[in-house]
């Protein structure tokens, strides 16, 4: 499968980059932690994507990474510490042939499927049978039965009440997510409400993808990133340093969409696999 | 009191759940790719046994429970109880014939218990998973009743205990037996 999808790439002219795994300030994300390597090493990467952007800004055009990334504690039937993932990016092309052209790499790992578009707000009037935006705390909080806040509250629905239901006998694209879920994505109105650009892609319950719309405003992004790390204070964890040199590449980022996909849980779906350890030569604690 | 993350949480810890003694039977992680992760783990209740599942925030803390554990050696059956003797310390303790309940089957002299305690006070009471005992009422095997695939017939051991054997075994024989399932294993030679 690794050669199939290179294969993908290269019949699209899609050049494939040899990331660094040595980072020396990791994504900000209030939800991702790295895994530090020592003090003068930086960190290892969670992504290749500030690498990528960097390049995208020198003009290096379509590109792609496909190569293991490292996320610190995850751990279960979905997560390694240690996965592999196909990162790529593609100038000039609409988000909705993005979305398309995702599912074609994906029909590689389980042959055609149909393609469904699902907005945020309708899988939650779907699965849930709320309008997750006007629904009050203790609304929320008695359907968590949970003290949680409310953005815990909305990602428990998603986990255990959304996420099983997607992709099932398809690819159900999971897209127009709220503005706070934006991370690295543009943001744009649709039906006069704020809407990210951003999809993600499941196949029998399981999340595979992750893409943007890109955003190059260098600006609202350092301004997102500060939020993270207040986000990641709050949870009592360390602040990442911002990025700079990848904040004043952003200046000349073409306009591009990208993806993230875990190529390991392709391969445990394409397997009819309950875990990602029997996809990877030796997972954690198997080590 | 003591708490443990929930990352760090595993099968086979003892934790306190609204004011109940659980046993960590599963935990799974579970992460969106951009938000919050969660823990769903899978808990015993030490009490009566049942299962619950329960979701929490990757990192939150969940009490630790106060359980010791202890060996204690079976001394003798009172009116309201049965007496227990510490293998270490010889404190002699009764535990209530409800706790007992369908132990009190395997109560034999010189048998070592392995008894949970919730703050103090028993909840569990183990018997050795294998014990030897004299089977002293069971019907004479039929030899014909193998044909139908019937190998195994009743029989009640010195202790009370209703088990299966085989159609070989006699009364005054004895046996080893599991107990967490009243299967005979085999017999025991004299």
């Amino acid at each position: 499968m690794l050669a199939e999808a290179r294969a993908f790439f290269a019949a699209r002219n899609v050049m494939e980059v040899d990331c660094g795994a040595l980072v020396r300030c990791p994504p900000i994300d209030s939800n991702i932690d790295c895994i530090g390597v020592d003090q003068d090493h930086g960190f290892l990467h969670t992504s290749p994507e500030y690498a990528l952007k960097r390049l995208l800004s020198e003009g290096i055009g379509d590109c792609y990474f496909l190569g293991h990334v490292y996320r610190k504690g995850e751990l279960g039937h979905l997560h390694n510490p240690e996965f592999t993932m196909v990162e790529w990016y593609r100038l000039n092309i609409a988000f909705a042939d993005m979305i398309q052209e995702t599912c074609e790499f994906l029909f590689l790992f389980f042959g055609k499927k149909p393609i469904r578009i699902l907005g945020y707000r309708e899988a939650f009037e779907t699965y849930v049978g709320i309008n997750y935006t006007e629904i009050s705390l203790p609304e929320l909080q008695k359907l968590t039965s949970s003290t949680w806040p409310r953005d815990t509250c909305i990602y428990y629905l998603i986990t255990h009440l959304i996420e099983p239901k997607l992709g099932q006998g398809e690819l159900t694209v999971l897209t127009d997510f709220p503005p706070h879920e934006a991370a690295l994505a543009s943001v744009a109105t649709k039906n006069g409400e704020q809407v990210a650009e951003r999809y993600e892609i499941y196949h029998e319950g399981v999340e595979l993808t992750n893409g943007y719309h890109e955003l190059a405003d260098a600006t609202e992004l350092r301004t997102r990133f500060t939020q993270k790390n207040t986000e990641r204070a709050a949870e009592g964890k360390a602040p990442y340093a911002l990025d700079e040199k990848f904040l004043s590449a952003l200046k000349t980022l073409p306009e591009c969409c990208g993806v993230a996909l875990g190529f390991d849980r392709a391969m445990m779906v394409r397997h009819k696999l309950k875990s990602i350890k029997p996809v990877i030569p030796f997972a954690w604690d198997e080590l | 009191m003591s708490s443990v993350s929930t990352n760090d949480i595993r099968i086979g810890m003892k934790v306190e759940v609204d004011k109940e003694p659980y046993l960590i039977i599963g935990n799974e992680f579970v992460k969106p790719g951009k938000g919050q992760a969660f823990n769903r783990i899978k808990l015993k209740n030490m009490k009566n046994g049942r299962t619950v599942e329960r979701t929490y925030k990757s990192g939150e803390k969940i009490d630790l429970a106060d359980i010791e554990e202890a060996e204690m050696r079976f001394v003798y059956k009172e009116s309201d109880g049965v007496v227990f003797m510490d293998e270490k310390t010889f404190d002699q303790m009764t535990i209530s014939n409800e706790l007992v309940g369908t132990n009190s089957q395997w109560l034999m002299e010189d048998t070592v218990f392995h008894i949970v305690f919730y703050k103090g006070e028993p909840i569990e009471i183990v018997p050795p998973t294998f014990m030897e005992m004299v089977v002293t009422d069971t019907p004479p095997g039929v030899r014909g009743d193998t044909a139908s695939g019937r190998v195994l017939k009743p029989a009640t051991t010195e202790t009370g205990a209703k088990i299966q054997v085989p159609i070989f075994v006699e009364e005054g024989e004895k046996v080893k037996v599991d107990t967490r399932t009243c299967e005979y294993v085999s017999r025991v030679n004299p």
